[in-house]
């Protein structure tokens, strides 16, 4: 049986680092938040703690696994947003943490789903049907919140479909390799794609559409190999947003402020200028989780949460996370040539380039090295559905890895 | 598999795309970093756009300048010391560019890349600035030149410590006036500015100074020639006028006298290849000092190219479009001073952290020969000969003070008043200081320049010698 050969990074090392990390986080926050809110707190972090080690001891001892690095990252993650959401917004940190427990779920649960592949490959079209439905819904009943149409609002709960429908995408877009060659088999992946990126144009989610655009390019490149179309492809969409641009000019008005955001210091230059300033004030290891400024900008948990983490965390930290998104995508990379089936190969590596490209988009934007579109750093930025899609996301880079079907095979 | 994993392997270039750009964002954030987190906006430093946070600004005897008490800045008791220090110090908003306060605004808040504001939020403060200036000798300075716009400047000629530094207007920092936007009258003019480092001035008379010096290099019998001041002299077509009619004198008499005739004759004779290259030797043109590493001063002119002999001669006697940085005018004249060796001027003399350690000093620096020692010495006789002949010893009592005046006309316009300067120093072993006065819209040098001339260096007298 043929494995990646990388020398294996001992798990319980890494855990234990972890582990410290995630008390010092916790304990400096139970010292300093708000009387009223210190049984959350502390319910939280203890209830995260349980979990991690549960999941750890679970796959080791009934699963057998050994290796643990993309769940690792994803815990230690997690824990940093965690961290900084429970101390902005104690009074939220509860509905976050059920998101998280409802994330590591769903994670679980696609794992347990992913092991068989001709399961996966029947339920492309419902699923497909469902996304569009899903997004069709939010066009249709979604309120605006921020300039973009894409909440939507069931028994107290919001929930923003888009996030979700991350994870259906790389779903439908994996499944059917009946003919991997074949362009034929791609038509209805293009026209599926094009109904996700065009309802999320259609919400003002910019940013969104964007990931999703990528994310369609890696999975379209990944089953023809045809740089051709690929080309054609990228083309058609380029022209599609500058006829957007030329009839509706005040979309390009939202993005006036890229690559000068200091002549827009007041107005749309805010939060990227704010996120400088306040990235530069926190050093190489930052002034410390609670002392930041940041948080007090809108957003700050959300689009700027690079900055929190800048400011209060320190620029190595920082640097760190962004590193992490790297590594899943080599992770992905190198064991896709192992993998048990061109499935697992492209959900892995469409999942993590999904993530890096929404972390570039998020992390360059707030530093204007990208335009701002407003999307999540994963696993960091505080919001439901997003830390829930992540979680789901990081099951397909999951599956790729041989030694995770080690019990009970995969059914081709 | 292959083909898959083959395909796979074109993420890399995804991965090196993300490097290249988080590469961009470190490099960014870590080439900006101090200007970044210096904005006004950093509720860290900052509270409603005034540094709120930052360490002691105090004078060479301990005499604080500026503090923060209570999350906001705060400064000396001494209205006069206010005044008088206000471009040195600086506001707390940065619109004084050059001020400590805004130009040391990393040191002051202990602002570092690798801690950022962390020793802030450790002490509550900021490092602690030591200044070579003496906040009397500055308030005595500032009450001398009261309602008149210019600037005074004392500096050390042995060291370099910049003990005295006056711009006027000025405001009290305190109570800042709140119609300095809207004043129409003119009395605010530059009151941002610190005319010492940025200022650029016709030099007037002060300018023979250079040319004498170019003169003593470049002609050998120049000490036993004589020249012929007829209250004008004629240059090709036009004409230098002179202050006064001299009739026949030699070289020494033309500079106390100040003879215009003479010494457009000699600038003239020396062209404009030899006056330039002398200026430039002194940083005319080609240098801008920078004081204490930070402040950069504005660079003094002289542009002789193609100009016609009439031009050189106005030149010659620091009038056409010749102008001078009062602080590169007190770096030349303090190298006469200290025997041609000119030291690098310097206002921050100590930097202290929190803890009380010491984190920088700063040591005399020499700027190089700017003349030869014989040259230094025949200048020194020149300019000492000037004051005791010229002035009068009266000025400076108990000091062997050497100096020139100069008054620069500004404008063609005959009712326009002209600047007045001077430029001198103590030839005492136990004074060794240099002082330059410019006086705008006055009288003449040696009745407006050379009266605060004197009460300054009266002043430095009773400061540094018991």
């Amino acid at each position: 049986m043929q494995t990646v050969k990388a020398r294996n990074v001992n798990p319980y090392i890494m855990l234990f680092i972890i582990t410290l990390f995630q008390l010092i986080c916790f304990l400096s926050l139970v010292t300093r938040v708000d009387e009223q809110y210190r049984s959350d707190i502390l319910m939280t972090f203890g209830g995260y703690l349980m979990i991690e080690y549960a999941y750890f001891i679970g796959a080791r001892l009934v699963l057998g696994r050994r290796g643990f690095e993309v769940e690792l990252i994803a815990f230690l993650l997690t824990s940093i947003g965690l961290s900084i959401t429970a101390s902005v917004y104690p009074d939220g940190i509860v509905k976050q943490f059920i998101a998280v427990l409802v994330g590591i779920g769903g994670f679980v649960v696609l794992q347990w789903v992913l092991r068989d592949v001709k399961f996966c490959n029947s339920m492309r079209i419902p699923v497909a049907v469902l996304a569009l439905g899903l997004l069709v819904f939010t066009l249709v009943f979604a309120r605006a919140t921020n300039g973009a149409k894409n909440w939507i609002y069931i028994g107290g709960i919001s929930i923003q479909p888009s996030e979700l429908v991350k994870v259906a995408f790389i779903f439908v877009g994996a499944a059917s390799l009946e003919k991997l060659q074949s362009n034929k088999s791609l038509t209805k992946f293009v026209v599926f794609a094009f109904g996700c990126v065009g309802a999320l144009f259609l919400m003002y989610d910019f940013g969104t559409a964007l990931i999703f655009f990528f994310t369609f390019i890696v999975i379209a490149f990944m089953r023809s190999g045809d740089i051709r179309t690929i080309v054609l492809l990228c083309t058609i969409a380029l022209m599609g947003g500058l006829l957007v641009l030329m009839f509706r000019p005040y979309v390009a008005n939202r993005f006036e402020a890229y690559g000068h955001v200091w002549e827009y210091f007041d107005t749309s230059g805010y939060q990227q200028t704010r996120t400088m300033i306040y990235s530069a004030s926190g050093g190489l290891f930052g002034v410390g989780l609670g002392n930041g400024k940041l948080r007090d900008i809108f957003a700050a948990t959300e689009d700027l949460v690079f900055g929190v983490v800048c400011e209060e965390f320190g620029m190595i930290m920082a640097g760190a996370i962004l590193l992490s998104y790297i590594a899943l995508l080599v992770y992905s990379i190198r064991h896709s040539k192992y993998a048990r089936s061109s499935f697992y190969a492209i959900c892995a590596c469409a999942a993590s380039s999904l993530m890096l490209f929404q972390a570039a988009l998020n992390v360059f934007g707030v530093n204007d090295i990208l335009p701002l579109t407003g999307v999540t750093l994963p696993f960091i930025s505080r919001g439901g559905s997003s830390i829930i899609s992540c979680w789901m996301l990081l099951a397909f880079i999951k599956a790729v890895d041989r030694s995770t079907y080690r019990f009970g095979g995969v059914r081709q | 598999m292959k083909t898959i994993s083959k395909r796979a392997l074109i993420l890399y270039a995804i991965i090196l795309l993300f490097l290249a750009g988080c590469g961009l964002l470190f490099y960014n954030l870590v080439t900006n970093s101090s200007d970044w987190a210096m904005n006004r906006v950093n509720k860290h430093l900052y509270s409603s756009g005034s540094l709120a946070t930052a360490g002691d600004v105090k004078d060479a005897n301990g005499i604080v300048l500026a503090t923060t008490q209570n999350g906001a800045r705060a400064y000396n008791q001494s209205k006069n010391i206010r005044l008088s220090t206000l471009h040195t110090v600086g506001d707390n908003a940065g619109f004084i560019a050059s001020g400590i306060q805004t130009s040391f605004k990393d040191e002051l808040t202990g602002y570092t890349l690798v801690d950022g504001v962390y020793n802030l939020k450790r002490y509550g403060k900021g490092n602690d600035i030591t200044l070579t200036i003496n906040s009397n000798v500055c308030a005595t300075a500032y009450k001398a030149l009261g309602e008149r716009k210019g600037t005074v400047a004392v500096m050390n000629y042995k060291t370099g410590e910049l003990v005295c530094i006056v711009s006027t207007p000025t405001y009290d920092i305190m109570n800042k006036p709140d119609d300095i936007l809207t004043d129409t009258t003119g009395k605010y003019d530059g009151i941002y500015m610190n005319r010492f480092f940025s200022g650029l001035y016709t030099p007037g008379s002060t300018f023979k100074v250079i040319t004498a010096a170019c003169a003593i290099e470049n002609i050998p019998d120049i000490y036993t020639r004589t020249f012929e001041c007829e209250g004008k002299i004629q240059i090709g077509e036009g004409y230098v006028i002179c202050s006064g009619t001299h009739g026949e004198i030699n070289f020494e008499k033309a500079m106390n006298k100040s003879c215009n005739c003479a010494f457009a004759t000699i600038a003239d004779e020396l062209g404009s290849e030899k006056l330039t290259a002398t200026a430039e030797r002194l940083g005319f043109n080609t240098k801008n000092l920078i004081v204490s590493d930070k402040i950069k001063c504005a660079k003094s002119k002289l542009n002789l190219t193609e100009s016609a002999p009439l031009d050189i001669g106005w030149a010659g006697i620091g009038q056409y479009t010749t102008l001078i940085n009062p602080c590169q005018m007190l770096t030349m004249i303090s190298a006469i001073a200290n025997n041609g060796t000119a030291v690098s001027p310097y206002l921050v003399s100590e930097i202290k952290n929190p803890e009380g350690e010491v984190t920088f000093f700063e040591k005399t620096e020499t700027l190089g020969e700017f003349f030869s020692p014989s040259v230094a010495q025949s200048l020194d006789n020149l300019l000492r000969s000037n004051v005791k002949n010229q002035y009068g010893d009266s000025y400076f009592k108990g000091m062997d003070m050497c100096g020139k005046t100069g008054t620069a006309e500004i404008s063609d316009d005959e009712d326009a008043k002209p600047n007045a300067l001077f430029v001198g120093y103590s030839n005492n072993e136990d004074m060794p200081f240099a002082i330059i006065v410019v006086v705008e819209n006055t009288t003449s040098a040696i009745k407006s320049a050379v009266p605060i001339a004197s009460a300054v260096m009266r002043e430095v007298k009773t400061e540094y010698t018991n």
